[in-house]
Parts: C-alpha cells; sequence; structure tokens
C-alpha cells in the first residue's frame, strides 16, 4: 500500500517531441485512479513512466516518499497488468504467476502457497497447469491479474486490461477488477480510453489531452462539472452537444443571425460554448427554447437517442429519451434547455465560466 | 485437392513414384553394388539386385583401415565427421544467439554497424577466405586437430540474421513483462528467449548439421594425418586411386554410411520441428 506523488513529471522524447509537458498528481494511499484519454494523448506514455519502462525526463515520481525515478522496473515494488497479457506462453499459469517470485528467490513452497491463494481467489485453481494458449481470453486476464497480484505490490499498474475482450466479458471483468482492488486496497492506476470504463472504476479520473491533465477528479464531478469542452465532450456517451455561441446583456445567441436567444443570468460577455448533455435536453408539447429536426432514431429499447439539427441554426443535437419513442424523420421536436443544467465555457480561455 | 477425378490422382501419384524413383534409385544401386564384388561395377552393366558379397564388404568397411591411400577405419571417420559437424552445428548456434541478443535486446554504440558487418560476412563463405583462414589455423598450431576443424567455420551470420529476426519478433510487452517480474538479461536470455526460439534452433540445427557434415574442400585443406579424416572427404580419396581396381563396393558402403547421420538427424529433428511448429505458442 502506497501514496504515489508526481511532481512536474514529463516526457521528451530525443527527437524533441514533448509527449508529456508536466504533470502533477498526488496519488493517495489505496485509491483507483483511472487515466483516460483519447490515443495519442501520452496516457500510456505515463504509466509506463511509473513503471519504470520509459525513463522520466524532468520531475519526480515517488511512491512511499521514495524517489523512484533511477530505480528498475522490478526494484519499484509495482506489477502491471498489459493489453496484450503478456503471459510467457511456454510457461504454465502456475509458472506465470510465480515467476516474479522466483526471480526474487522466494522459496518454493511460499510461491505454490501464495500462487495457489492468489488463484483461488481468482477462480484459477484448476487451471493452474494449463498453459496460456488453452485458455479462453477472460482466463489469460485473470492469469495476468493473478501475476500481478501474487506479488503482493505497492501499486498497480493497468494499461488497457480490457480492450481484447467481448462487450460481455468487459463489464464482467471490471466489476471483478473493482472488487479485487477493494478487497486489496492496492494503489492502482489504470489506463483505458473507454470512457464508461473509467467512469464506473474509477476514484478519481484524470482526463488528459496532449499531455495535458485537463481535469481530476471524481466521476461524478467531472460529468456534472467538467472544467474545459474537452472534458465535456470526453466523458458521457453520447457526448455532450457543444455549440459556439455569444453572451450579451444576459441573452445566450446562437447562430449567426441571431434566431435563437436564451436568457441567462450569467454575467459574461463574448464568445463561448455553451453544452448540454443529451440526456438534460428535456421535450416540451409548447413552444420550447429550440426546435429539433429528426434526422435519426437509434431505439436501444431502455433509451432511444434522437439524432438532428437544430432549426435555424444548422448545429448537430443529440436527444436521448428513456424508453422507446417513434418521432417521424424530418418532423419537429420542441426542446428545452433548462437553465441549471448548462455547461458554459470561455471559447479563449477554454475554461469553465 | 478437393476435386476428385480418376486421371488427375492417377497422374499426381505417377508423378510422385517417378519423383521417389528419381531420387531413390542412386541410394538403391549404392547399397546393391556393396553387396556384389569390387570388378562387377566395372564390367559396364549396374547390377539391380543384390550379389553374394555382402558380408564381406561390410565387414571391411567397417573394421579394417579404408584402404586406397586412408589408413584409418570407417568409424574413426565417422567419429571425426560427427565431431565437426556437431561442433560446427552447436558453435554457430551458441556464436548466434549471443550476438542476435545483443544486437536486438542492448543499445551500444555501433549496434547497427556491428550488425551489418557481421551480415556482411554472407559474402565471405570459407571458399573465398579459405587461404588467410588457413594461415591462420595453421600459426595457431589448429593443423590436424577438432577445434581447427571445425572453429572457422563457426562464426554465421545467416544464423544472427535468422535469431536476430525471430528476437524482434518477440512482442515487446513480454519482454517489459519479464523486466517487471525482475528477470535480468541472463535470466530473461535462459527462462524466457530460449524456450520460445527453440524450434527455431531446432530447424537451424538441421540446416548446419548437414552443412557441417558435408564440409569437404577445409578439412581436405587443414589435415594430413589420417587420424583427423573426415568421412566426405575420404569418399573422394577412396575414388581417385592412382593404380588399380577402384574398390567401387567399398565406396558404396562408405557412402551409405554417411548418408545416414544426416538421415537420423532429419528424421530425429523432424518431429520435434513438426511439434514445435504445431505447438507454436508466439
Amino acid at each position: 500500500m502506497a501514496a504515489v506523488v508526481l511532481n512536474k513529471v514529463g516526457k521528451k522524447y530525443p527527437n524533441g517531441f514533448h509527449a508529456i509537458p508536466s504533470i502533477d498528481l498526488d496519488i493517495k494511499d489505496g485509491e483507483f485512479i483511472v487515466l483516460v484519454g483519447p490515443s495519442g494523448c501520452g496516457k500510456s506514455t505515463l504509466l509506463r513512466m511509473v513503471a519504470g519502462l520509459e525513463t522520466i525526463s524532468d520531475g519526480e515520481l515517488s511512491i512511499n516518499g521514495t524517489r523512484m525515478n533511477e530505480r528498475e522496473p522490478a526494484e519499484r515494488d509495482i506489477a502491471m497488468v498489459f493489453q496484450s497479457y503478456a503471459l510467457y506462453p511456454h510457461m504454465s499459469v502456475a509458472g506465470n504467476m510465480g515467476y516474479g517470485l522466483k526471480n526474487r528467490g522466494v522459496d518454493k513452497e511460499v510461491i505454490e502457497q501464495k500462487v495457489n491463494d492468489v488463484a483461488a481467489m481468482l477462480d484459477l485453481s484448476h487451471l493452474l497447469d494449463r498453459k496460456p494458449k488453452q485458455l479462453s481470453g477472460g482466463q489469460r486476464q485473470r492469469v495476468a491479474m493473478g501475476r500481478a497480484m501474487v506479488r503482493d505490490p505497492q501499486v498497480f499498474l493497468f494499461d488497457e486490461p480490457l480492450s481484447n475482450l467481448d462487450a460481455k466479458l468487459r463489464v464482467q471483468m471490471r466489476v471483478e477488477i473493482r472488487q479485487l482492488q477493494r478487497k486489496l486496497g492496492t494503489t492502482t492506476l489504470y489506463v483505458t480510453h473507454d470512457q464508461v470504463e473509467a467512469m464506473t472504476l474509477a476514484d478519481r479520473l484524470v482526463v488528459l489531452n496532449q499531455g495535458h491533465a485537463e481535469q481530476v477528479g471524481s466521476p461524478l464531478d467531472l460529468y456534472e462539472r467538467p472544467a474545459t469542452p474537452f472534458v465535456a465532450a470526453f466523458i458521457g456517451s453520447p457526448a455532450m452537444n457543444l455549440f459556439s455561441a455569444h453572451l450579451q446583456q444576459n441573452k445566450l445567441i446562437l447562430g449567426q443571425n441571431e434566431s435563437i436567444m436564451l436568457e441567462c443570468d450569467h454575467s459574461f460577455e463574448g464568445q463561448v460554448v455553451w453544452g448540454i448533455r443529451p440526456e438534460h435536453l428535456e421535450v416540451t408539447e409548447t413552444e420550447g427554447d429550440f426546435k429539433m429536426r429528426v434526422k435519426a432514431v437509434e431505439s436501444l429499447g431502455a433509451e432511444t437517442l434522437i439524432y438532428g439539427a437544430i432549426e435555424g441554426v444548422n448545429e448537430e443535437v443529440v436527444l436521448r429519451l428513456s424508453g422507446p419513442h417513434q418521432p417521424e424523420i424530418n418532423s419537429n421536436i420542441e426542446l428545452n434547455a433548462p437553465q441549471d443544467k448548462w455547461h458554459l465555457f470561455d471559447a479563449n480561455t477554454q475554461q469553465r465560466l | 485437392m478437393i476435386e476428385n477425378r480418376p486421371w488427375l490422382t492417377f497422374i499426381s501419384h505417377s508423378v510422385l513414384i517417378l519423383g521417389i524413383i528419381a531420387v531413390a534409385l542412386p541410394i538403391w544401386v549404392a547399397i546393391v553394388a556393396s553387396t556384389h564384388p569390387a570388378e562387377a561395377f566395372g564390367q559396364g552393366s549396374v547390377p539391380l539386385w543384390f550379389g553374394n558379397y555382402a558380408t564381406e564388404t561390410w565387414q571391411t568397411v567397417l573394421f579394417s583401415a579404408a584402404g586406397n591411400g586412408v589408413d584409418v577405419p570407417v568409424w574413426q571417420m565417422m567419429f571425426n565427421s560427427l565431431v565437426m559437424a556437431l561442433g560446427i552445428a552447436f558453435g554457430k548456434i551458441v556464436i548466434s544467439l549471443i550476438s542476435a541478443y545483443a544486437i536486438v535486446f542492448f543499445r551500444f554504440p555501433f549496434r547497427s554497424l556491428c550488425f551489418w558487418l557481421i551480415f556482411m560476412t554472407l559474402m565471405l563463405p570459407v571458399e573465398v577466405r579459405i587461404l588467410p583462414t588457413y594461415e591462420v589455423v595453421a600459426k595457431l598450431n589448429l593443423l590436424n586437430s577438432y577445434t581447427g576443424l571445425a572453429l572457422p567455420l563457426i562464426a554465421s551470420a545467416t544464423a544472427t540474421f535468422l535469431f536476430r529476426q525471430a528476437f524482434m519478433a518477440m512482442p515487446g510487452e513480454l519482454v517489459e513483462a519479464a523486466r517487471m517480474d525482475g528477470a535480468g538479461p541472463i535470466r530473461f536470455f535462459f527462462d524466457i528467449l530460449l524456450p520460445l526460439t527453440r524450434t527455431n534452433i531446432a530447424a537451424l540445427f538441421v540446416i548446419l548439421f548437414i552443412y557441417g557434415w558435408n564440409q569437404y574442400l577445409w578439412p581436405l585443406l587443414i589435415t594430413t594425418d589420417d587420424a583427423y579424416y573426415t568421412l566426405v572427404m575420404s569418399i573422394k580419396r577412396m575414388v581417385s586411386v592412382a593404380d588399380g581396381a577402384i574398390e567401387w563396393n567399398s565406396i558404396m558402403a562408405t557412402t551409405i554410411l554417411a548418408m545416414l547421420p544426416p538421415v537420423a538427424v532429419v528424421i530425429g529433428m523432424q518431429k520435434i520441428f513438426v511439434k514445435g511448429l504445431v505447438d507454436s505458442e508466439k
């Protein structure tokens, strides 16, 4: 169990590319931190720097108060679960799980005991003699986690561990990982590009964009109060509706010809990004804030996603309704956008207002 | 073939049978010839069925000196050949594994220069560098020794290149997982790399063993002592006898003996090789 502190950690490649300019992160003991962002945002690089697989060019990484920058991966007392699982194909499940302990000179009986304990916890006891290729994807995933758990490390690192599984298994493993982490209480860093995974697993989320931490906070925090339009668009599915708009004299003006004007009690004046989540738009029978012309409907049973354009502004908008609905294509829907659900960002600084 | 046409089956089988005959007939002739007296072969007709001279020929070949200027028995030459072939095969594999390991997994200055230098030696087989190599071996007092037979042939660009490709195909995450598990360079080499390249090693061993076994020019050049003659080169020596009849029966018997170890290696290793292919785990 350990606290992990990243102090102005940066990564610069020899060719001059600044993958990560500078990141500060204070991870508490036992916390589950998810690094999330689109591909190329530097989340895997950051994880690999904590692992010791990439060198740290700037700043300091410390685990439990000890500087780790120069330590070999094996000396950092961490364990990593890889995207491809990276199981040793020629070793049995037990061999895979015990290899790290064997290299540390742990007694055979102790290794066997630990492997058996972890295998029992992960429901792998009957598979210990199998080779990785004789296992299903979910079982391999479990073995990879078992290999990490056997060592009883200070920190778990996960690098997109569920992306090779099918949708159903992914949900199942997601729940399992969360339960195991709670039970073991091990500090965990988890990298994913899937925002659902991020939201469901994390104690705190770090949204990365081009090497910058856009926002750090609890999943609900990020959902309810995204700090930037990037976070707003990234967290939540379907993504938040974002429009460029103008705030003037307590009025929000959409579109060039000022076709839509909404009352707004915000004192800011100037260009803004106005956002509202698809689930917060309200259908109304009477005249609403604006009209939406239906272009496509996705019926998912429990909910319906309606894609369309705002009349008069020509901006794409998504509406999410619970339960089944069957609006006509090209029909108009009157919508209300309640002001307490608005997200307003300064268009210049990209910061929340 | 998915189609089931009688004439197609007939033709394909005929081709196969013809191929087998083409390959097997000379071997058959050699076996048959070893059962006839020496003169039978020189009379113009090639005997196609066993004679009654088999016991005498094989007794001579196996237990007395090979004759025709070669004063050691066949088994001694067979042993020499075996030592050389195994020495070359194992030596090449070990050296190439180590050099490929260094080139692929370690960052050191002039790494790619080293690789290309090794690669360039592909253009310098023994035949090209035979005189300087001879001089080096002679100055090291390695003429007429097993070391002299095997050592100069051990450096191998082909094998290094093959292992380099095999190592580079190793998934990066596997290497990293081993690092996280605390496997240092030596442990990684023996615990992960070797087991995962064993099929390549087996395949290469077959090729290299046959290469070593069939060496002709090099042993011919550096051995003057009969005790170090190899089988393949002495067959030639047995043929080129100055006067008197060539003892075709003994030569054919020796040829068959010379053929056996490579055949044994191919057949023996084939099992591991195929098993390795089926078990392919990478």
